[in-house]
């Protein structure tokens, strides 16, 4: 939920509570409002009939006795100390057929020696009658806080939190590599400058703890080629020395072991180089040519193995791709399809506009195809190869916003890279839909 | 054939020395840019093998050098970075070629046979042992001069022979000539296997000598000392 959503509803419901408080202070304010002036009212009435009592004269039928009651009591029963008192209570309105309060006011006089009760009484609206008039003000009051506050509510929020989006995103667009530190713009909100302040000290040391491990990791490769040349040279010279074949055996095994060191080693690097994005793409590179030469220089091998190539390439196609990365993704994905298919297999290239996708015969993978980009997993593990070959194909394909599939379907390994942007690559197989019965039945 | 190898590590300088001692080659060897620069000044080399992570600084400054004063020398950049950069510059600079450590040593050799012969040879680039003999610009090779029918590969590999003629290739090494680094163990030993193979095949079917022979264990070897 919003900042913005979750602070409007916030207000809302203590404008609610507030407002419910506030309704019934209103209702008691204007009842005992009422009361009094109808207090205050018939007081003056009584005086008015009081005043009449000692003029004389006949008043019976006057407007002022209509709701009165003129009594003479004895003096003993005259309260000391207040000369009127009001009671209150519903009762049954004849005149507007409701029940009503019913307000009655009692004074005493004292004309000439008697002793009189004056009482008058009249209707005030009841707890009922009055209720829907609050109700009703206070729900215009409430619809028109509540238009106000989700305007205001937007209005100044976005007046107030747009430094932080600023910040957000800064954060957003801020990548490790980066060379100077984040940028931040200046506000006056004491929390954001905090946090502002909190960014900045951790990019800044996030950049600084990812550089010395990218140093430590360049002079560490650096530092592990040169022992591994030194024994490699070592091992060429023992190689031609004059020795006994279980020499030879166990020279040649380790010839085997620092192949391996080496061409892990060398993928690892490239790895890390690639993700430091060292590789960027000077100008679009003519990725039919590359394809049409990579298939060539692996011909022999294909040969070798008994394979069929089926290729469709379309002419001049260029991709944005550093061409030495270009050169390497064909490789590695080429290389692929030749090492893990079986004798007399297939394999399938097509290259369109919108994406490259090559297929090959092979075992089914024993993992989830998804699994075989991850460095050092390998679809049979029996296999002598390091595994690491096509964790290199989607470290190329994401640094340049390729989106890559891998799929094993009707004994196909499939695998798909959408050039456009924005295009999945399951999509891409869907759109190139690859023909695979068709290509297994195809004479040569 | 005189080379100066500027390497900081002495035991890969001596490696290489040892390699190309025995190519009789005369190898002379350095560990800074300052021994380096004094050994240029009083002598000639027709190559020089330069290690661009030195000690007293970056082995690419040298390149000028070399390149005002020894514009006939051959130059070989061995780097333990495997940067782009360092190889665009290093190239761009006139260094001839580029090898990354760690590297074969038949495979040094190989380079700069290749880099002596297209510098120093001038057009005639041909490789000549007995009966054999390869055009390394037309990529022909022949034998008593009947072309023979080879892929590339074959070539390539038959060229990685003469010129390590007499010493034992090891399969990783043959591997890592013909198809390079990255391939991840792509160039497994059944392909090593056949293509030795089908060389072989073809070189005796044309009449050549079978001077390809299987090293116990290791790999193989050209030898040239081969009577029939």
């Amino acid at each position: 939920m919003r900042l913005t959503t979750k602070f409007t509803l916030w207000y809302f419901g203590i404008m609610l509570v507030v407002l419910l408080i506030g309704g019934a202070i209103v209702y008691y304010e204007i009842q005992w409002k009422i009361s009094r002036v109808e207090v205050a009212r018939h007081e003056r009435l009584n005086d008015i009939i009081a005043q009449q009592i000692r003029d004389g004269g006949d008043y019976s039928g006057h407007p002022t006795r209509r709701r009165a009651t003129i009594t003479r009591i004895p003096a003993d029963s005259v309260p000391r100390g207040i000369s009127s008192y009001y009671t209150r209570g519903v009762e049954w309105n004849p005149e507007f057929q409701g029940r009503e309060y019913r307000l009655v006011v009692t004074s005493f006089y004292t004309i000439g020696d008697v002793h009189y009760r004056v009482s008058t009484y009249s209707f005030i609206p009841s707890f009922y009658q009055l209720l829907p008039g609050v109700l009703d003000s206070f729900k215009w009051i409430l619809l028109l806080l509540l238009v106000l506050v989700v305007i205001s509510g937007g209005l100044i929020s976005k007046y107030i939190l747009a430094p932080f989006k600023r910040t957000l995103r800064v954060i957003q667009s801020f990548e490790l590599k980066q060379k100077d530190g984040i940028r931040l713009p200046g506000t006056s909100t004491s929390e954001f400058r905090e946090l502002n302040e909190f960014l900045l000290k951790m990019t800044d040391k996030v950049r600084e703890d990812y550089r010395s491990l990218k140093e430590f990791t360049e002079n560490a490769s650096h530092e592990l080629q040169t022992p591994t040349a030194i024994i490699r040279g070592k091992l060429d010279l023992l190689m031609e020395s004059d020795i006994r074949d279980e020499q030879a055996v166990l020279i040649a095994e380790m010839q085997n072991a620092l192949e391996r060191l080496s061409r892990i080693h060398s993928s690892l690097t490239l790895l890390t180089k690639l993700e430091n994005q060292e590789y960027a793409a000077e100008e679009p590179v003519n990725f039919s040519r590359l394809v049409r030469e990579g298939l060539a220089s692996f011909h022999e091998l294909m040969q070798m193995k008994v394979l069929r190539l089926v290729a469709e390439i379309e002419d001049k196609i260029y991709i944005p791709l550093h061409a030495s990365l270009a050169d390497l993704l064909l490789t590695n994905l080429v290389s692929n399809a030749i090492r893990h298919n079986e004798g007399a297999g297939i394999i399938f290239v097509r290259l369109r506009r919108e994406g490259l996708v090559i297929a090959n015969t092979g075992r089914e993978p024993q993992v989830p195809t998804e699994e075989l980009f991850e460095r050092f997993k390998k679809g049979n593990p029996g296999s002598d190869s390091i595994g690491i070959g096509l964790a290199i194909v989607r470290q190329i394909c994401d640094m340049s916003y390729f989106d890559i599939i891998y799929e094993y379907r009707q004994g196909f390994h499939i695998l798909g890279i959408s050039f456009l942007p924005r295009q999945a690559a399951s999509k891409l197989l869907q759109n190139l839909s690859v023909p695979l019965q068709k290509i297994r039945q195809e004479p040569e | 054939m005189k080379v100066l190898i500027i390497e900081d590590n002495q035991e890969l300088a001596r490696n290489i020395r040892d390699f190309l001692g025995r190519e009789g080659y005369i190898c002379a060897s350095c560990e800074t840019l300052e021994e380096a620069k004094e050994k240029l000044s009083l002598f000639k080399y027709d190559c020089i093998l330069l290690d661009i992570g030195l000690p007293d600084g970056n082995g690419i400054g040298l390149l000028n050098l070399i390149r005002t004063e020894h514009k006939d020398s051959n130059v070989l950049i061995i780097s333990a970075k495997n940067a782009l950069d360092d190889k665009i510059i290093g190239l761009e600079k006139g260094a001839d070629d580029y090898i990354t450590k760690p590297f074969h040593l038949a495979e040094l050799h190989a380079r700069i046979r290749a880099v002596y012969r297209r510098k120093n040879l001038g057009g005639a680039s041909i490789v000549e042992f007995n009966e054999i003999s390869l055009n390394t610009d037309m990529f022909e090779a022949r034998i008593n001069g009947t072309l023979l029918d080879m892929t590339p590969k074959e070539f390539d590999l038959l060229l990685y022979f003469l010129v390590n003629k007499n010493r034992v290739l090891s399969r990783q090494a043959i591997a890592a000539h013909l198809w390079g680094d990255y391939t991840d163990n792509l160039a497994n030993f059944d392909f090593v296997y056949q293509h030795v193979k089908n060389l072989r095949r073809k070189i005796s079917s044309a009449g050549g000598m079978d001077y390809i022979s299987t090293v116990y264990g290791l790999g193989y070897k050209f030898n040239s000392h081969k009577q029939e």
